[in-house]
């Protein structure tokens, strides 16, 4: 070995020796940010459900079918349980893989939960209008119709009370 | 024979009648009257059957077990809720659902649950016990899984001389999501599972 080679190897170990000890040591605050990462991700994805489902509730209210929106809800749920799971057994980048799957899940349900209500909310407007509109033109049709039925059953009253009138008769015998 | 001003009453009250039933289609938009019937939520557990029989009650350690957990909405709209599983020996605290007032313990597994009025949800729930061990009057149930998750619990018991046996009860709650709060609370119900459990030999 030259005298430069030597040199080098005595300047290598001993950093490659503090480099390990440096990666020993810092090995616990790593996964504990790992964790804290996954915990926020964790947080995130119950957040997005919860305002996935508030979404959806809205979009039932304005008269829209959401039961496909409830299933993929379900589907959300379950993959931030199995994140839950994941993160209690410490398997912490599955963890953050499903909990990632049930945010996008639930930003989707939302999205579409919204899209629908306005869809809903639409369709309800112009079924008001138009039940207005239809309502407006058959309200003076029924009274006129009403005035009509009435003229003619008094026509029909009036005949029929003078046929019924009593006549006079005199019995008296010239 | 009825009069002119008799007929004309009973004309004018067909004719309100039937501009009622004309404008009810324009009033049942703008009016809505509130759903009969009570609000309520069940929640159940069945065997491994999937019927009211069979539940595990004589249980050791290392064996899976198997009980099924239900869920009916009929609040009258869609709902969230949560199925909490909780792990209590006879001196934990149980949930109150006079008082509302949940177990004080910390959950092991939960299930989301989102269910349209007057759907039913229902799943699975395995669980077995790991380091069980007894010393003196004393069992304590090391471990706890629960679909799979493993939970350290380290949960003593001692020896109950009346039923003869170390009891454990699998509490299982009900919790709803309050949107005004944007938070989930206990729903006021509960099942328990009543275990007799025992060290493998």
């Amino acid at each position: 070995m030259s005298i430069r080679s030597r040199r080098w190897a005595k300047t290598l170990v001993p950093v490659a020796m503090v480099l390990m000890v440096m990666c020993l040591l810092s090995r616990e605050p790593l996964a504990a940010m790992g964790s804290v990462g996954v915990s926020s991700s964790i947080g995130q994805a119950e957040a997005a459900i919860r305002k996935a489902f508030n979404s959806t509730v809205y979009a039932e209210g304005a008269g829209a079918n959401v039961s496909s929106l409830i299933a993929r809800l379900n589907e959300a749920g379950d993959l931030l349980t199995r994140a839950e799971v994941a993160y209690g057994n410490g398997d912490l980048s599955q963890a953050e893989d499903l909990a990632g799957q049930s945010l996008t899940a639930a930003n989707s349900v939302r999205d579409d939960a919204l899209t629908m209500r306005d869809s809903a909310s639409a369709a309800t407007r112009s079924l008001v209008s138009l039940s207005v509109v239809s309502w407006a033109f058959a309200f003076p049709v029924f009274i006129l119709f009403l005035g009509i039925v009435w003229s003619l059953f008094k026509r029909f009253y009036s005949r029929r009370l003078m046929k019924s009138r009593p006549e006079v008769a005199s019995d008296a015998e010239a | 024979m009825l009069k002119l001003e008799d007929y004309k009453v009973v004309f004018v009250s067909a004719g309100l009648i039937g501009l009622l039933l004309l404008a009810s289609p324009v009033l049942s938009l703008a009016i809505h009257l509130p759903g009969g019937g009570e609000e309520f939520s069940e929640l159940w557990i069945l065997g491994p059957g999937r019927m009211a029989d069979a539940y595990p009650f004589n249980v050791t350690g290392n064996v899976n077990y198997l009980i099924y957990v239900g869920v009916g909405n009929h609040m009258g709209s869609s709902k969230y809720y949560a199925v909490y599983v909780k792990f209590r020996n006879q001196t934990d605290s149980l949930s109150n659902a006079t008082s509302g007032v949940p177990s004080s313990l910390g959950q092991l597994y939960g299930y989301k649950v989102f269910l349209q009025d007057g759907q039913e949800w229902s799943a699975p729930l395995t669980f077995s016990f790991s380091n069980v061990s007894s010393l003196g009057g004393q069992l304590v149930v090391g471990g706890l899984a629960i679909n799979g998750a493993t939970y350290s619990v380290n949960k003593p018991s001692s020896w109950d001389a009346e039923y003869n046996g170390f009891y454990y009860q699998l509490l299982i709650e009900l919790w709803i999501y309050d949107a005004q709060n944007d938070l989930l609370r206990f729903h006021d119900r509960f099942v328990g599972l009543w275990l007799n459990v025992t060290a493998p030999q």
